[in-house]
Parts: structure tokens; C-alpha cells; sequence
């Protein structure tokens, strides 16, 4: 993230003072010179290129990454490594105490305000909404291939993953002579195709009856003040619209005159940017506009631009009304568009796209990568609790998965081919798993499986996805897992551990491993296993189980905490299109207290993220 | 003069090599290369997928100047002088969808690490044009099995991207952007408005609205630059009089309107080299216009899943695959090109991956070349070689046609004979009698059997007697299936039965007994 570093640096250092920095000299870096340095240092030479040499007081908020996961390690006992001199527990607490209390000097800041570019699906949707219709490319659907339909998606170069992990976090992603042109295209098709006999309905609706002498002034003065607020996402002054209905008026063809002035406001920097036209002063923190804050909520929720009705609640200004704002995020859940939060944010968390890519027939895959998909929305609309997503009384299946569940599977209406048809897409039913007992939940559907083959990538994908931990980079030298030796017959579990006991390796593994094989009866033919096998584990906090039911009872309850930690994070960086930095801390700390204490649901995940400070303020610098 | 005529006026009006009037300002361009210099010769590949049904594909008897068109060819039989019909082709047995796929242009399935053959020809004759070549295909990608999607590999051997709509094709060829004096002053007056609005929203900003805005400018200016280095190349012919194709309302339409963009882009030459799949191999696409229900790849096992009206609707697919190739034939002779026609001097290879689409052997793969190249080829001919053939002997050969001289090509070193004038060993057919007993109601005849020229009467089959009008076999269904007639389509038989006679026509509606004269008998998946 290319402005934020510099940023901290201006909150923090009034925060610390010279006794902090004084206090750091004298009883911090003494303990990093003698247990760490010797080999975090040397920059890019460092270990797992930490360099704690280079730490002072001062830079703690920019390399808080460092510090955070430097005393996770340390507290874990994992750092020093075993066979390194330890640090005294008095030395331990010291340290602790010391990151605290500078964690604790940081304040809650909403973050400073950026414009982006919207991201190809938010741009898509936001022109489907604008129009009327989806651009569609010009081919006729062949059963059971993978064809991109969408003309903006087929067109627009993918966003690549922002800082946060997430394509809307468009930032470092610039606009490019190459996206200048495909927007141009693109809205060139959009006016064309609104103009066309195909679509006059949907144009006289909004213009009144177009005679057969085509589009006059007044037709043209109704489409401009319909559709440029819109476009915009807020209300236009009237002499803007004035001049444009004015330019119009002067164009020999109303027609053309008018699709080039509403090419002129797709192609502008307020269409194509988010929150380029909030009104703000500049240097002082405040609440966001209400256009801003609607815009907001719409792109967080539906990954759209604002419908009537919550563009009309921003424009009289309701919305700062906490119960008008409340029903609306509850609309908006409500509405059919918020299987963004499924289809787009849920599937970039948990990697969805990376389901069933290339190992089987369309339909099969399909059924693979929607069955989660439909689970997350299931988990919004109907305002399951949070943990929901690991333990759930529910799935969603076709007749292509419905031998995961059994019994239960009897619940669906039947599914019967027509004659001559050999494969085709089915969509899922939802049924409760009564007799089925180890399915429920995300972490056993047979997609999230498939993806993951192998407990060291089950068991990491779980680290990150679902605990919310970021690991280094495996050693280039790991080599290979070694043969069984002659005479013995060692299970690849055994195998495995004795290839990864060096301590180097133990750090991450001592992690990943427990959770990777309590997943190893779901393995082999439609992962289950009929053999024993070993799944019991321990975790780096002592407790243990016996198979993954054990592991997912710990995970929610006792683990909880950070299942619905990194729940909160990942929502609240997808929401505000960035990723989070250390002034966040306190607004997600805030946010998982109460949901951790109230059992929360993502419906009141969305609404604490809706209401959060970084939500609905902003600093604008000067 | 109103240039805007229809697009289905010029290009769906009557065929024949009369100009529509909308081109009369390329045409000049064209005709000033002709004084001076050899015109171009084109390559296009047209690919039919899952096979054919051997019985109404295969060419029954004949010889090289002397032969009858199958059933399915008549949608393309008035372009007879036009093609060399080459039999024989592909010696592999039993193939996957895929490897067969492969092997279309790549010669061999295992031939993965080098170019298919239409873009080494593409390397060699694209010379400046805009677009080097073009990769068309009708339906989406079967992921799981990316060899069924693609006929055209790069150097690397890695698959080139494909386009299935018509709309984006024809905006990537003739509407470029920028590229037109129009387009190009529209563009400029919309920088100029973008970058008002801009500049007075930038007054008001704060820091991270600036350096946006000022990303913005940047791009608005590059813009602005680029309008400005167009202006002196554009091109010398205007394309903007023709006519963007219509969203198709089907899949006969989305096919048609690729195929005149791939007409138009020859004779523009803004492309001398385009491969255009007609479908996935194992497509299921649906047929819904021609009134089917059931997906193509299940209906192309015709035997497995056996019935009369999935072999009749089989056949109205297979139709509409080769009417496709009659449409771009057809195409190809109506634009004008130097001193003959656009087909005049090009190649097309028609063709398949695999011969029998229910057993998938890739033995008599239907292979057509059409057009002269120039005098490359020998058309009017149907060659039908002696053993089965690599198909990477066409693509050397072929190569070799056109300049590229490889020593060899996945494993052929020699080149197919016979394509222009040179010797090559035709295919001997075994000697029998022909010969009609009548006693009474009673018929016997001997001869070659083949199925009826109409395909709407696929249950009719003919057995052609030298010297007499050919036997008509009329029977039911029964008889048809237990004694597989089809099968035997193409070799002489000995059938009796009972019938009629009318005049001298003579028809058999009931079998008695069906024998090969050389004794072939249907295996177990045959058809």
C-alpha cells in the first residue's frame, strides 16, 4: 500500500514519547541483540528476511507486520528456535509489555481517503445497473463449456489481488491507456445497444414515447437528467446537467448528440473512480458524505452502484439516521444482489475460484464450486452465526455431490435427465444433514477437498482461510520426504514428520500439520477413507483431539477467537476496499468482542462493519 | 448515394462473383497489386467435430475423374470442380476425442512441442498484414479437456486463444479504434470535454483525489497523443461503410456471419490465414434451431444409442456442418479476386478429427481440400490412396505447397502424393460381378451398396448394378436392423428378398438373406 507507511509515521511518533524511545534503547534492544540478531539481520540476507537489527522505537508502526509476527512467535515459544539460548520469562514479559503498551498508544483512525478505479466486476454490474441489461457477448450458449458471457469481463483485464487480497482493492492498479480503450468500447456498446430497437421498451421508460422520427430534444433532456445522477451515484447541479441538455441541444442529431455527452460521463474520472466526487475538507476527520457512505455500503454489499431507494435515502440525507441505515443494510441483504457477498468476497477469501479448475467435466465442476458458494450466501441471508462456517446443520447439493450426504441426500426432489442430454449443469438444493456427521461446514466440502489435496496444503490453506494467519514462504532446500527405509513400513505421517523435524521446519509445521492430518479420512475415492488412519493432533496451545471432529469442536469453541478474528478482517478490508493497518486494530478488536460475546451472525457482521469508524469516516489530506 | 445498404443484401444475395457496390473502394485497392504482382494465396481450415457417419460420408465406388458425391456432400456438390475429395486418411484405430482433435493440424497427438501446420503457413504468407492469423471457434472451452477445444498450437506447442463472436471479430478487423478519421475527431472532442471536467474537479481536490486525477490526465493525454500519431497512418481503404454483423439469434446465424467476416477479412487481406472450429470436439451443443433436443455427442454415437430419430437428427447435424461448408465455398467465389475468384486462390481444408464418430477410429477421416491456390492443387478430383495415410503427410505436403520446407512434420518425412498432377497409388477395389436374378417376386441382386443421395430418406439404400438401374432396398425397420445394412454401405453385397418391380425399376422390401461378397461382418460396434 503505497501511502500508508508514511502516514503512520506521522500518527505514531506523537504517540511514543522520548521515554518510550529511551525505555526501547535500554531494555528492548538489549534482548533482541542477544537472542535475535545473530540471525535476523544482514536485510535481505536475514532469516525468513525479518531483520530485527534495524528495529527502533520509531519505526514500530512500519514494521508493525514484523513486530506482530516476531512477538506471536516468541509468545508461542516457536522463536528462538529450540536449540538457541531462551530468553528469561522475566525478559519475555518485558517484551510483551513493551508491545503493548505500544499497541495500545495506537488510536483508532479511519485511514486516509483514496480514490479507486472500479474493479471489472464492480463495473460490470455498476453498467448492468446503469442500462438496464448486461452486455453480453455475441454468442449463441453452448451446453457445458466454460465461455466468458459477459462483454466486460471477456474485455477488462483481471484486477490482480490489491494489498489486501482482494481485486476491488484497486489501488496499485492503475488506469492504463489499454483500459481507456476498453471502456470506450465498451461504453460505446452499452449506448449502442440502449439506442437499439432491441431495447426501446426500456428507453421509453424512461423517455416517454419516441416517435418514429427518432429521439427529440426533450427525449434526450429525460434520458440526461435520469441518467447522469445515476452515473455519478449522486446528485448533479443543475447547471452541469443544463450545459450537458444544452450541448445536446446544439448537435444536429439529438441521437448522437446525446450518446457522446453520456459517453463523455462514463469515460470521466468521477464514473470511473469511487469516491472522487465526495465533498470534504480537506486535513480534518469527518464522516463521509452520504452519497460516499451509500456508494460504500452498495459496493460492499452488492458490489453495485446504489439503487433508487438508497440513493434517495442519501440525498435526504437519512441515512445518518441509525435506523433508516440499519434497514437499508438489511435490504440490501435481502436483496437477490447480495450474492456479491458470496460469489465475489466470500469466493476470493476463501479461494473458491481455484475449485474443481481443470480435473473434471463442466457440470461436476460446477457442482463443486457452487455448493460452497450457495452455502456462504445461505450463512448472509439467513443470519447464521458466525461459526457457522466451520459446524453447520446444513449443505446445498446436486446429484453430482449427493453421495457426500448419504441418507439425507433423499431430502432433494429427484433429478431426471431428459433423453439425449449426457451432461448438464444442476443447480443445488438445500438439505439439513440429520444422519450425515461429518460434513457439515466448509472445511469438509467436497470442492475445499479437492482443491487442497495433500494435509500440508489443507492444513496451511486452514492457517491462512480460516485462522487468519499469514506464513512465510517455505526454505528453497526443503528436498524431498524420504523413501521408506528397507525393512520398515512407515506410514507417510511418520515418513513426513521425521523429513520435517528440523526446527526451521517445526516453526510453520508444528502449525500446519495437526490440522492438515486430522483430515486425512477424507481422502482417496469421494474422500472417505474406510482404513484407519491417523488423525489425532495437538495444537501449539496444548489441546488435542483425536480426529477432525475433535479439531472442529476446539475451533469453535475454545479457538474461536480467531476464527471470527480473521472473519472480521477479511470482511472489513473487502468493505473498505484496502488493507488494514494498525490503527485498525482497535476498531477490529471492537468488532470481534462483541460478536465473539454475543454469538454474532454475519448480518450483524455486516452491520458492525457498516457502522465501524473506518466505514463512515474518512481524512482527506490537503 | 446511401452507402448503408443491409449487410444480408450484399452478402446473402444471389451468390455469384457479381461485386457488392459497397466495395467498389476496395476493390480499386486490390486492383492496383494486380498489374504488378501475383495475388496472395490463402489458407483456412474449417473443422467439423465428431465425426462422421461412415455410411452417408463415404464415397461408394469411383475413381479419381469419375465418381458419385455420398449423400452428405451434395450440400456442397455444385462446387465439384472446385475440390480434391481425399480418402483414405488417418491410420490410427480407436481415438480419443482429444488426441484425434490433435492430430487435425498437429499430424500426430504426441507432435505437442512445435506449431500446427496453419500457423507455420501463417509465419510464411501473412507478409504485413494486420492480423498474422485468426483462430475462430462456434462454442466455449471444455476445460477438463483442452484438446478438444483447440486445432491451432504455437510454436511452443501451447494452444492459440480462440473467438467465438462474431461482433468482436469483425470490431478487431474493421473498426479498430482510432483507425477512422471519424472516430478518431469523435475521440478528440471527448478527450478535450474528460479533460474540462477533470481540471476543474482537480481545483477543488485533495492529495490522493490530485494523484488520481492526475494518473487520469496522464492517460487523457497519452490518448490525445497517440489520435495524433494515427492521423498519418491510417489505412488507404475505409471500411467504415460496412456493416457490423447483428447479434445472432442462433447458432446458424453466429456460423454465418463468422463465415463472411472470414470471407471479407481474406479479401480485404487483413488476414491470409484463419482456422475456424464449427465446434468443440465432444461437443454437446444442442441443436435447437434444426428442432433437436439431444446433444450432438450423444447423437453422434449413432449405434450405441440407435434409433431412427436420433439417426435422422444426426444427419440433419452433419448437414448443417457441410451447408456451412458449402456457405464459405460460396463466399469465396462471389468476391472477386484479380483474375478469378477469392476461392481461386486459396486453399480450404474441410475436414474431421476422426472418420467413425460411434467406434472413434481415425482411419478415413473426412478430408477435403478445396480451391487451387493458385495452381497449387488439382482440383475436380476424388483420391482415394491405396493404404491409410498419416494426415502429417497432407500437412508436409502442404507446407511444401507453400513454401515452408520442413523435412519432415510429426513424423511424416514424406509428402502426400497425387495433390497436384504428380503419381500416387490408388486404392484397388477387389474385382466382383454385379448381376439382378428375378423369379417372380423373388429378387437377388449383387453389387454395391449405398444409402440413399437424400438424406430426408436415410432409411432408403441403393445397390448400383452395372449397366442397370440401381436396386432400391425399402424395408422396415426390423429387417434394416437385424441385417445392419448400413454397414455393408460402400462394399458389394449379395441380398435377397422379396419386391416389386415398376417399369424397370426394381425394389426389395423384404430381406431374406444379406451376404458380403467378401465376407465383412458388422462387429459388435459397428454401424
Amino acid at each position: 500500500m503505497r501511502v500508508f507507511p508514511a502516514i503512520l509515521c506521522l500518527l505514531l511518533t506523537d504517540a511514543l514519547s522520548t521515554e518510550a524511545s529511551a525505555s526501547y534503547e535500554t531494555e528492548i534492544k538489549p534482548i533482541l541483540q542477544k537472542y535475535c540478531v545473530d540471525c535476523h539481520s544482514g536485510g535481505d540476507e536475514a532469516k525468513g528476511k525479518v531483520d530485527l537489527s534495524t528495529m527502533t522505537s520509531s519505526n514500530f508502526a512500519t514494521r508493525f507486520e514484523h513486530w506482530e509476527s516476531a512477538i506471536e512467535r516468541v509468545k508461542a515459544h516457536e522463536m528462538p528456535p529450540e536449540d538457541s539460548p531462551q530468553p528469561m520469562e522475566e525478559e519475555r514479559q518485558r517484551l510483551f509489555k513493551w508491545y503493548h503498551d505500544q499497541l495500545d498508544s495506537v488510536e483508532a483512525h479511519p485511514g486516509f481517503f483514496a480514490p479507486r478505479r472500479l474493479c471489472a466486476s464492480e463495473y460490470r454490474k455498476t453498467l448492468r445497473s446503469l442500462f438496464g441489461f448486461d452486455l453480453e457477448v455475441a454468442i449463441i450458449e453452448a451446453e457445458q463449456t466454460v465461455v466468458e458471457k459477459s462483454l466486460v469481463m471477456k474485455l477488462l483485464p483481471t484486477d490482480p489481488p490489491g494489498a489486501s487480497g482482494f481485486r476491488n482493492d484497486t489501488h496499485g492498479n492503475p488506469l492504463t491507456t489499454t483500459l481507456w480503450d476498453q471502456y470506450s468500447y465498451l461504453a460505446d456498446a452499452g449506448l449502442a445497444e440502449l439506442f437499439s430497437q432491441k431495447r426501446r421498451a426500456l428507453l421509453e421508460e424512461i423517455t416517454g414515447p419516441i416517435p418514429q422520427t427518432g429521439i427529440q430534444l426533450e427525449h434526450a433532456e429525460k434520458l440526461v437528467r435520469s441518467f447522469v445522477p445515476r452515473a455519478f451515484r449522486r446528485n448533479v447541479a443543475d447547471e452541469k446537467i443544463a450545459r450537458i441538455i444544452k450541448s445536446v441541444a446544439q448537435s444536429d442529431d439529438f441521437e448522437v448528440g446525446v450518446k457522446s455527452e453520456l459517453k463523455a460521463v462514463l469515460m470521466s474520472a468521477g464514473f470511473m473512480f469511487r469516491g472522487l466526487l465526495m465533498k470534504g475538507e480537506a486535513g480534518k476527520q469527518q464522516s463521509v458524505d452520504s452519497y460516499e457512505l451509500a456508494e460504500r455500503l452498495s459496493y460492499f454489499i452488492w458490489g453495485n452502484m446504489p439503487d433508487a431507494e438508497l440513493l434517495e435515502a442519501a440525498s435526504t440525507r437519512n441515512l445518518s439516521n441509525p435506523d433508516i441505515y440499519a434497514a437499508q443494510i438489511e435490504r440490501l441483504i435481502d436483496s437477490p444482489k447480495s450474492i456479491n457477498l458470496a460469489d465475489d468476497f466470500a469466493s476470493q477469501w476463501l479461494t473458491l475460484d481455484q475449485v474443481a479448475k481443470q480435473s473434471v467435466q463442466v457440470p461436476e465442476a460446477e457442482a463443486l464450486r457452487s455448493q460452497p458458494i450457495d452455502f456462504m450466501h445461505y450463512l448472509f441471508v439467513e443470519d447464521r452465526p458466525l461459526l457457522e462456517l466451520l459446524d453447520s446443520k446444513t449443505a446445498f447439493a446436486n446429484p453430482f455431490t449427493a453421495k457426500f450426504y448419504g441418507a439425507d441426500s433423499k431430502q432433494m426432489i429427484r433429478y431426471r435427465k431428459q433423453k439425449g442430454i449426457e451432461r448438464e449443469i444442476v443447480s443445488n438444493q438445500k438439505i439439513s444433514l440429520v444422519q450425515t456427521k461429518n460434513r457439515g461446514g466448509i472445511l469438509t466440502m467436497p470442492g475445499i477437498l479437492e482443491m487442497n489435496r495433500g494435509p500440508v496444503i489443507r492444513g496451511t490453506w486452514i492457517l491462512e482461510r480460516i485462522l487468519g494467519e499469514e506464513l512465510p514462504e517455505p526454505p528453497a532446500d526443503v528436498g524431498q520426504i524420504p523413501a521408506n527405509p528397507p525393512e520398515k513400513n512407515l506410514t507417510f505421517r511418520e515418513r513426513f514428520e521425521m523429513h520435517r523435524s528440523k526446527a526451521t521446519c517445526a516453526i510453520c509445521h508444528d502449525k500446519i500439520d495437526p490440522l492438515g492430518f486430522s483430515l486425512q479420512w477424507y481422502d482417496g475415492p469421494n474422500y472417505k477413507r474406510n482404513v484407519d488412519v491417523d488423525t489425532t493432533g495437538q495444537l501449539p496451545t496444548g489441546e488435542s483431539f483425536e480426529n477432525f471432529a475433535g479439531l472442529k469442536q476446539i475451533l469453535v469453541t475454545s479457538q474461536s477467537e480467531p476464527v471470527i478474528r480473521n472473519i472480521v478482517e477479511r470482511t472489513l478490508s473487502y468493505a473498505l476496499c484496502r488493507k488494514l493497518e494498525v490503527f485498525d486494530r482497535p476498531t477490529v478488536d471492537k468488532i470481534v468482542d462483541e460478536l465473539v460475546a454475543s454469538n454474532g451472525t454475519y448480518r450483524d457482521l455486516v452491520h458492525r462493519v457498516a457502522t465501524s469508524l473506518p466505514f463512515q469516516q474518512t481524512v482527506k489530506r490537503n | 448515394m446511401n452507402w448503408n445498404i443491409d449487410r444480408r443484401t450484399f452478402l446473402r444475395g444471389t451468390a455469384g462473383v457479381a461485386l457488392p457496390l459497397p466495395f467498389l473502394n476496395l476493390m480499386t485497392a486490390s486492383a492496383k497489386e494486380s498489374a504488378t504482382q501475383k495475388p496472395p494465396v490463402r489458407f483456412m481450415t474449417l473443422f467439423k467435430p465428431n465425426g462422421v457417419h461412415p455410411p452417408s460420408w463415404n464415397i461408394s465406388g469411383g475413381s479419381e475423374n469419375d465418381f458419385r458425391m455420398s449423400p452428405l456432400m451434395r450440400p456442397f456438390a455444385k462446387h465439384k470442380d472446385d475440390l480434391l475429395i481425399l480418402d483414405n486418411m488417418g491410420n490410427f484405430g480407436f481415438s480419443s476425442h482429444a488426441n484425434s482433435t490433435r492430430r487435425f493440424l498437429s499430424g500426430h497427438h504426441r507432435n505437442t512441442k512445435s506449431a500446427s501446420v496453419d500457423q507455420l503457413i501463417a509465419d510464411k504468407i501473412s507478409g504485413d498484414t494486420p492480423h498474422r492469423s485468426l483462430e475462430l471457434t462456434t462454442e466455449g472451452l471444455f476445460p477438463n479437456q483442452i484438446g478438444c477445444s483447440y486445432i491451432s498450437y504455437d510454436q511452443g506447442g501451447q494452444p492459440m486463444p480462440r473467438e467465438s463472436d462474431p461482433q468482436l471479430i469483425f470490431d478487431r478487423l474493421f473498426r479498430s479504434p482510432l483507425s477512422h478519421p471519424r472516430k478518431r475527431q469523435e475521440m478528440a472532442s471527448l478527450l478535450d470535454r474528460v479533460r474540462d471536467d477533470a481540471k476543474s474537479l482537480s481545483r477543488k481536490a485533495g492529495h490522493e483525489d490530485r494523484a488520481t486525477l492526475d494518473q487520469y490526465l496522464t492517460v487523457v493525454r497519452e490518448t490525445e497523443k497517440r489520435l495524433q500519431d494515427m492521423q498519418g497512418r491510417s489505412s488507404s481503404t475505409d471500411f467504415s461503410k460496412l456493416k457490423r454483423p447483428e447479434r445472432p439469434a442462433n447458432l446458424n446465424e453466429q456460423a454465418e456471419s463468422m463465415i463472411d467476416l472470414i470471407a471479407l477479412a481474406m479479401w480485404t487481406d487483413s488476414s491470409r490465414c484463419i482456422t475456424y472450429m464449427l465446434g468443440n470436439s465432444n461437443s454437446r451443443m444442442i441443436f435447437d434451431f434444426l428442432g433437436i433436443k439431444e446433444q450432438h455427442h450423444y447423437l453422434s454415437h449413432f449405434f450405441r444409442n440407435f434409433s431412427r430419430e436420433n439417426l435422422e437428427a444426426l444427419l440433419k447435424i452433419s448437414r448443417w456442418h457441410m451447408e456451412k461448408f458449402d456457405y464459405l465455398l460460396t463466399r469465396l467465389k462471389s468476391f472477386k479476386d484479380h483474375n478469378g475468384t477469392l476461392l481461386d486462390h486459396s486453399v480450404v481444408l474441410f475436414g474431421s478429427g476422426m472418420g467413425h464418430s460411434d467406434n472413434h477410429t481415425a482411419t478415413r477421416i473426412p478430408i477435403i481440400l478445396a480451391g487451387q491456390g493458385g495452381g497449387m492443387l488439382k482440383t475436380g478430383r476424388y483420391i482415394r490412396y491405396s493404404q491409410n495415410q498419416q494426415l502429417g503427410q497432407l500437412h508436409l505436403a502442404l507446407l511444401q505447397k507453400f513454401g515452408v520446407e520442413p523435412d519432415s512434420f510429426a513424423g511424416s518425412s514424406s509428402a502426400l502424393a497425387g495433390l497436384d498432377s504428380s503419381d500416387f497409388t490408388p486404392w484397388q477395389e477387389r474385382p466382383f460381378e454385379s448381376w439382378v436374378k428375378v423369379e417372380g417376386d423373388q429378387i437377388t441382386v449383387q453389387g454395391r451398396l449405398r444409402m440413399s443421395d437424400n438424406l430426408d430418406e436415410a432409411k432408403l439404400f441403393f445397390l448400383d448394378v452395372e449397366g442397370k438401374p440401381a436396386v432400391r432396398i425399402e424395408v422396415n425397420f426390423k429387417d434394416f436392423h437385424n441385417f445392419n445394412i448400413a454397414y455393408h454401405c460402400g462394399t458389394p453385397i449379395t441380398i435377397s428378398g422379396t419386391g416389386n418391380e415398376q417399369g424397370d425399376r426394381l425394389t426389395i422390401t423384404k430381406v431374406k438373406e444379406l451376404k458380403s461378397v467378401f465376407g465383412a461382418k458388422p462387429g459388435s460396434a459397428a454401424g
